[in-house]
């Protein structure tokens, strides 16, 4: 029996531990990080869409809650692609100083938005749509992130 | 299912923890200030006015600030509480507590009944307004994490050291002392430090040394019953000081057992988190740990040895533990409010939170606060020292103040330049 909740909190795990070792890379060489900042922002990007290309809309038909924390997740996955997005500029531009500034605000923007997921969002998400659950995690599995 | 938790509008306005913030460091200074032209023999004795005074500018001025302006913006954003009216509040709230500061100093200085009434007047609105509504917030929580059971209990313990406050000030206004007088000011203070600071900076830490440094989380039974202990010990020891006072030294063990466990569980859990970034928040972490646990150390002391003094504890405590996670969570708190507020409002291109506060600059302070406090127990045995403590400790406050003033002002300059908007959504792939 699979659990919405515990697959997406191993998730934002992973995504966690890839963003310690892309700073302890950028720590030593900025531009060696280029790589496995790109395969944070791959591992984010593939997250972000498992919730709003899978769970969020469930999740929206189920409770009839469009406009409600959904939207406000959507909103804050927009905040993080542009830190995102920029911490690739700074290793472009080779300015370390730039990019920690980023990675530190990144990361209490990703911290403060995981812990209101998997307090409130995937715990609402997990007594909702638990039933399909086995469903919904096989779709965000096999989801292609576009 | 209420949903309470999660809405749009849920960080407070910047204004409403920000001008807290800033106002801390300010009665800092003025508290060095003060301390700067006592006489240190004058201040040994707890129950001196000047002992009273400089106190209160670092216990309300700057724990009680930094702590009401941390649970305005901790409250809405962690436990989606939602404080009512929470921009209106603030306000009152701050400028009551900020006139009442004043008036506690000046009333007490110039031994003026009159003005230490208008102090009990504002102190209590002002305490009792912000504490209520929060709690009254929290009521409202349906998710309840350890963190902000912490934080309730804390406020439970604020409700209460306010209450004893007021009556301890009203003593000086009225010139009734009773006989309680003693006792309840040693009530008061250490349901102060442990019970209101203690007991939310333990709540607080279960969620910010995960969330800042990916440090592991804290054991499932400490999150649950820490608090819940620490409460329960200073209970205990509030009895036996009131009726049985000889057995009071096992309510101290208990209360500083616990503490001190929770000093080791965060210096081993910094050493355990995933992001080896070192900064100065880390720095101030890891002398809270330090000086906590040599505080407690000296708190079991001070029952053995008449010589020790509760003094030192104080600044050993208070001084070293609580500020030093009080400004390590400001140079965290400030810049990314800043940045979290400006990002809100469309502006795309502000200033990292690296480039708002220089790091250099923040290294100096931390040294020198440091340094300040090493003088000042320094100054309990060479007691000349004591002036050049004083007037460290006064340039690391205006350092402070600086740091934090100046991320501050990037909001308001940036805020009067026109937003980028971030328009990518709308151009044509």
């Amino acid at each position: 029996m699979s659990n919405i909740k515990e697959y997406l909190i191993n998730d934002h795990r992973s995504c966690d531990h890839l963003f310690t070792k892309m700073e302890d890379q950028a720590n030593v060489s900025l531009v060696d990080a280029k790589e496995i900042t790109e395969a944070f922002i791959r591992d984010m990007e593939r997250h972000f869409q498992r919730e709003e290309r899978v769970m969020f809309p469930e999740f929206e038909t189920k409770t009839g809650m469009v406009n409600g924390p959904t939207e406000m997740m959507r909103q804050e996955h927009m905040q993080m692609r542009n830190l995102m997005q920029q911490l690739l500029e700074a290793i472009d531009n080779e300015n370390k100083d730039k990019f920690f500034g980023l990675s530190e605000t990144l990361m209490i923007l990703l911290q403060q938005h995981n812990m209101k997921e998997e307090q409130m969002l995937y715990t609402m998400a997990q007594q909702h749509l638990g039933s399909e659950a086995d469903r919904i995690v096989e779709m965000m599995d096999a989801l292609v992130v576009e | 299912m209420d949903f309470n938790g999660l809405s749009l509008d849920q960080a407070p306005p910047i204004s409403a923890p920000l001008r807290f913030f800033i106002t801390a460091p300010v009665f800092g200074f003025f508290a060095a200030l003060f301390l700067f032209f006592s006489d240190p023999a004058v201040l040994v004795n707890r129950f001196s006015i000047e002992a009273i005074v400089a106190t209160h500018l670092i216990t309300i001025g700057i724990f009680g600030f930094v702590m009401m302006g941390a649970l305005t913006q901790m409250l809405p954003v962690l436990a989606g509480a939602k404080i009512f009216a929470v921009k209106r509040s603030a306000l009152v709230g701050y400028l009551l507590l900020l006139f009442g500061v004043v008036s506690m100093v000046f009333g007490l200085m110039l031994n003026s009944s009159i003005v230490l009434w208008i102090a009990v007047g504002l102190l209590g609105s002002g305490f009792f307004l912000l504490i209520s509504l929060m709690l009254f917030a929290i009521k409202g929580v349906t998710y309840f994490t350890p963190s902000i059971f912490g934080m309730m209990v804390s406020l439970f313990f604020a409700f209460s050291i306010v209450g004893m406050g007021l009556y301890l000030l009203y003593g000086y206004a009225s010139g009734d002392m009773s006989s309680f007088h003693v006792l309840i000011a040693n009530i008061h203070s250490v349901w102060a430090v442990f019970g209101f600071c203690g007991i939310l900076i333990v709540g607080v830490a279960f969620q910010v040394l995960p969330m800042f440094y990916v440090a592991p989380k804290f054991k499932q039974f400490f999150e649950q019953r820490v608090v819940l202990l620490i409460g329960f010990g200073l209970l205990l020891w509030s009895v036996l000081i009131l009726f049985v006072p000889k057995y009071l030294l096992f309510a101290k063990l208990w209360v500083a057992t616990l503490f001190f466990a929770f000093a080791i569980t965060v210096w081993f859990n910094l050493n355990k988190r995933k992001r080896s970034i070192s900064d100065i928040t880390i720095w101030y972490w890891r002398s809270a740990v330090l000086f906590l646990l040599s505080g407690t150390v000296v708190w079991i002391f001070a029952s053995f040895y008449e010589g020790v003094s509760i003094t030192l504890v104080a600044l050993l405590i208070g001084g070293g533990f609580i500020m030093s996670v009080m400004q390590g969570m400001l140079y965290k708190i400030v810049p990314f409010l800043v940045w979290f507020h400006l990002n809100a409002l469309g502006y795309m291109t502000i200033p990292t939170m690296n480039e708002m506060i220089n790091k250099k600059v923040a290294r100096v302070q931390f040294m020198l606060f440091i340094t300040a406090l090493f003088l000042f127990v320094v100054s309990f045995f060479v007691p000349w020292i004591f002036k050049v403590a004083a007037l460290t400790f006064m340039i690391s406050m205006a350092i402070l103040e600086y740091n934090l003033f100046l991320a501050a002002r990037i909001y308001r300059r940036t805020k009067k330049s026109k937003p980028d908007f971030d328009m990518s959504a709308f151009t044509t792939q």
